[in-house]
């Protein structure tokens, strides 16, 4: 019996004293360019207009570790925000990231870098819409990561894939990846990372209409997320929740989840997610008939994104309630949609939405307004958002 | 022990404490739980510590992470060597060139009979199949019920506690004339 044990050397096994060596040196290297480049990535990108952030790659005080994790963490603050900005941000990164030296860090180190580099350009790039472009990045983000040791960061950039591919209806893929992903973070004892494959599925199956089984994932995770302390999650967990209750038609559970949506995203300084959760909760629930409840939140929301000066989106909720109002009080609905008119005249934004909203008032003085024509005004005025030159064409 | 990511407040000589901490924990579960070679479960060692320094901050269980960074690193490891390269089911199958000499050294099947009385009845049944039968290395493991690799271990140890007997007999011998 005892030939079969294998003896524990663990006590005599000693390091290679040129990697320890290593080791530390590279420790203390990146520690000290991360305290160095924080103020610095800041105070560099408040000074220099986006649009020129791209050529920025050049600067010597970026071109570190420290600055990449800064510009990984702003480009994931952008993404909800400003994509277009949090792209010209991902574009700079990915510069710096590929132009390294190869001597310049530990290989190991390098390709994590570039990998994460890549993913987050994969990330801004989905955000707007351009899915083929995110999978190309994943694909060089994947290419950089010949590691055995970097199986953590491959499903990181692959929980990314499997987000992409469900924004293409690619449902399968996404759940094998999904599925991995889930396994290596588990091992690795990364619960947050567990937690987003989780709801990931649960995202995926509201997305192919089976809505008891994505509520029926999406209920335990709650209690995940209070004992991670995950106030975000926990927040978008309620909000996903409630619009499961809703296609299941339980207006009372959703109007519960959707209010304890609002209110974790408050606990968690998300005021503008919470007003988010507001209109699109509004907007889901006239969608289903319960078209008082819906039209109560939806002006509840636009008066919060008035109250904080976000016209545009107070505008676009605005023209959720003028397409609610239209069939029973059309007289409100042409107010409102004056109303919507003005905002956007006195915000100065885009000119081509006041083209836009131009024809939708015409509509409604010729009596030819209806819910396609307020439908295809806002998707129009939505789109400006990531399309500024895109031309108004009326139905 | 360190269990949350604190790293960024480390001082240097924490660091090493750290890698000289995991580093034989990481490497044993790399040699014995997946068999990788030891020079290459160091180098895994090795660069899942590396690997670790990108993001301290997240690593909520230290021991965990890189428990599960090492075994995902060696089934990878297999993985990209094509689970059981041409090269390591050769090793598995080679004798120890030290071993070879003792064949050798033996003039004939007699003096083999002779080295092999010395040993334990296991022992000799061991060199018995793989010498007089022919069976090969996993012919023998699967006799034997064990692993491959194990079997070539245990047939290197049988020649040579077949060989220190058998110098030390022929020793006694002269000794007695």
């Amino acid at each position: 019996m005892s030939e079969k044990v294998v003896t524990f050397e663990r006590a005599r096994r000693r390091p290679d004293p040129a990697r320890v060596a290593e080791f530390a040196e590279t420790a203390r290297r990146l520690q000290r360019e991360r305290e160095e480049s924080a103020d610095v990535v800041a105070r560099v990108l408040r000074e220099t207009p986006p649009e020129e952030w791209p050529r920025l790659a050049t600067r010597t005080d970026l071109r570190n570790s420290g600055a990449l994790n800064r510009l990984e963490a702003e480009v994931s603050a952008l993404l909800e925000k400003e994509p277009r900005h949090a792209l010209l941000l991902s574009d700079l990164a990915a510069s710096i990231a590929e132009t390294l030296p190869p001597d310049s860090y530990p290989a190991v180190v390098l390709a994590q870098l570039r990998a994460h580099a890549w993913k987050d350009r994969a990330q801004a790039l989905a955000y707007i819409g351009r899915y083929p472009e995110a999978l190309e990045a994943l694909d060089r983000a994947e290419q950089q990561l010949a590691f055995g040791s970097l199986t953590h960061d491959r499903a990181i950039v692959r929980y990314v894939r499997a987000l992409t591919l469900q924004k293409v209806n690619r449902f399968e893929e996404s759940r094998e990846l999904l599925a991995e992903c889930s396994g290596v973070f588990r091992d690795h004892g990364d619960s947050n990372r567990y937690l987003f494959c989780a709801i990931a599925e649960g995202i995926q199956l509201y997305r192919e209409k089976a809505f008891q089984r994505a509520y029926e994932t999406f209920a335990p995770l709650v209690e995940v997320a209070r004992e991670l302390s995950d106030a975000i999650s926990e927040a978008r967990i309620q909000n996903n929740l409630g619009y499961c209750a809703v296609e299941l038609g339980d207006f009372r559970m959703a109007n519960i989840h959707l209010s304890q949506a609002m209110a974790r995203f408050i606990d968690a300084g998300k005021r503008m997610e919470a007003i988010r959760t507001e209109r699109a909760s509004g907007r889901l629930l006239v969608g289903k008939g319960a078209v008082a409840d819906g039209i109560r939140r939806l002006r509840d929301a636009r008066r919060l994104f008035l109250m904080h000066g976000m016209y545009e989106e107070a505008g676009l909720c605005g023209l959720d309630i003028v397409e609610a109002l239209l069939p029973e009080s059309p007289q409100e609905a042409k107010a409102l949609a004056a109303d919507v008119s003005e905002e956007f005249t006195n915000g100065g934004f885009n000119e081509r939405a006041h083209d836009a909203l131009a024809y939708l008032r015409k509509a409604f003085d010729e009596n030819q307004a209806s819910a396609e024509i307020v439908r295809h005004v806002q998707a129009y005025i939505a789109s400006l958002a990531t399309n500024p030159a895109l031309e108004f064409v009326a139905l | 022990m360190v269990t949350t990511g604190s790293a960024p407040d480390f001082d240097e000589r924490q660091f090493e404490a750290l890698y000289h901490e995991h580093f034989g924990f990481l490497v044993a579960v790399a040699m014995h739980k997946f068999r990788v070679p030891e020079s290459d479960a160091e180098t895994l060692a090795h660069e899942v510590f590396l690997s670790y320094l990108k993001d301290p901050n997240h690593v909520i269980d230290l021991k965990k992470w890189l428990l599960g960074a090492i075994c995902h690193a060696s089934r990878y490891y297999w993985r990209v060597n094509n689970r059981m390269p041409p090269e390591a089911a050769t090793e598995l199958e080679r004798i120890d060139p030290a071993t070879v000499n003792i064949l050798e050294s033996l003039p004939n099947q007699i003096a083999a009979r002779e080295a092999l009385e010395c040993l334990s009845p296991r022992y000799q049944e061991i060199l018995r199949l793989r010498f007089f039968e022919g069976l090969s290395v996993p012919e023998l493991a699967a006799r034997l019920g064990v692993k491959k690799k194990y079997a070539a271990k245990l047939l290197t140890k049988c020649l040579r506690r077949a060989e220190t007997l058998y110098v030390r007999k022929g020793r006694r011998r002269l000794r007695r004339r």
